[in-house]
């Protein structure tokens, strides 16, 4: 959310990226781990910066050319520190270009961090946003956090797009939704909900196709953490395929995770909707946050 | 016999207003879930959405190749397009 409201909200950068870049946006926890081209291309790149330590993260923006060769890394939030850095790798590619490029082509693919959407499933996109509760600030940063709506995907399996065609929400899909999306991920990545952790779940689907629901969610150990929710959405079937699904739940949230810090004091509300993706946005392509390297776990 | 109505009064009222805070923070009416879905989206003209990212680096790669442009990587802990 910062990088997007900052660095990549001064025109100049935009522009530079728009004209004079290839640019690619990572979840850098796949590439530091597959065992495959891209990689190992990657980590090529990324080894020759500071972060070279793949069992860490390397999180950050880099320039590099296609032989892999790095002209920058930086992990500064100041916009106009990037977008100077960004200007300066430039002028270095054009002064010194690299010489003979081979296209890279995947020899070798990690199935375990190259994972597709279901066939014959659904991806629902996911956002959530914190209502109200936050302290008044000046601070720019905290701004962003407290305005920021996240996303994340759901994958709904065929046997389960099937269900909802037939008219029933199945368990296994419920407790999904309640694991990894029923989470306040709008200052970070997130800790996810075990399944003893769920004190009540129930989404219902009615022959009208509305959808219902109540859950309650509290941590078993560790931090405080917890979820108290209505749901309510709308669920369209045309030539038996889901055609609109749309959900909202919202409901009194409590506590924070290692990297979502900076929670509102006690209870507070938290939205969550959900609707059905129709692959026109690039971050429909993504997996689930919950899915990362575990896709079996994920949607069991 | 007047303080003990008196204090039925005030437990009703109590209770009412108990029951009105409830309803108020758990009633999740049509009206409120449209609002909330169109709050919920991303700004169409937000900066950030015009650049043209790609999401796999070796499609990168290949383009950096052929139209000789450096690569631009911005790689994350959670997806940057999604919940970073």
């Amino acid at each position: 959310m910062l990088d997007r409201e900052s660095t990549f909200a001064l025109p100049g950068t935009v522009k530079l990226l728009q004209k004079d870049f290839i640019p690619v946006a990572l979840d850098q926890a796949y590439q530091r781990r597959q065992k495959d081209t891209e990689g190992e291309f990657y980590r090529k790149i990324a080894s020759q910066g500071p972060r070279s330590d793949f069992q860490n993260t390397t999180q950050g923006f880099y320039v590099a050319d296609a032989t892999g060769k790095l002209y920058f890394y930086n992990n500064n939030r100041d916009p106009k520190k990037v977008q100077r850095l960004i200007r300066e790798s430039l002028k270095e590619f054009v002064d010194s270009p690299p010489g003979q490029i081979s296209v890279l082509q995947a020899e070798t693919r990690d199935k375990r961090w190259n994972v597709e959407p279901p066939k014959g499933g659904l991806v629902v996109r996911v956002r959530a946003r914190v209502i109200d509760g936050y302290k008044e600030t000046t601070n720019q940063w905290k701004k962003i956090f407290q305005n920021s709506v996240s996303r994340d995907n759901l994958w709904i399996t065929k046997e389960e797009h099937e269900a909802l065609v037939a008219g029933t929400f199945p368990t296994k899909l419920q407790q999904r939704i309640a694991r990894f999306h029923l989470v306040d991920n709008t200052r970070g990545e997130p800790p996810m909900w075990g399944f003893t952790d769920i004190r009540k779940l129930k989404i219902e689907l009615k022959d009208n196709g509305e959808i219902q629901g109540q859950v309650s969610l509290r941590t078993v150990k560790g931090a405080e953490r917890g979820y108290e929710a209505e749901l309510k959405g709308k669920l369209e079937v045309t030539g038996g395929k889901v055609a609109k699904l749309e959900i909202v739940c919202l409901g009194k949230f409590w506590g924070e995770g290692r990297y979502t810090g900076g929670a509102p004091k006690g209870k507070f509300p938290l939205a969550i909707t959900f609707t059905l993706a129709d692959g026109t946005d690039l971050a429909d392509r993504i997996p689930p946050q919950g899915s990362r390297g575990w896709i079996d776990g994920y949607l069991q | 016999m007047r303080y003990k109505a008196l204090q039925a009064l005030i437990g009703a009222t109590l209770a009412f207003s108990c029951l009105l805070q409830f309803a108020a923070g758990q009633d999740l009416t049509t009206e409120k879930c449209n609002t909330l879905l169109s709050e919920l989206q991303p700004k169409s003209d937000a900066l950030w959405r015009t650049i043209p990212w790609r999401t796999s680096l070796l499609e990168a790669q290949k383009a950096a190749a052929e139209e000789n442009k450096p690569i631009f990587i911005w790689a994350m802990d959670g997806h940057p397009l999604g919940c970073t």
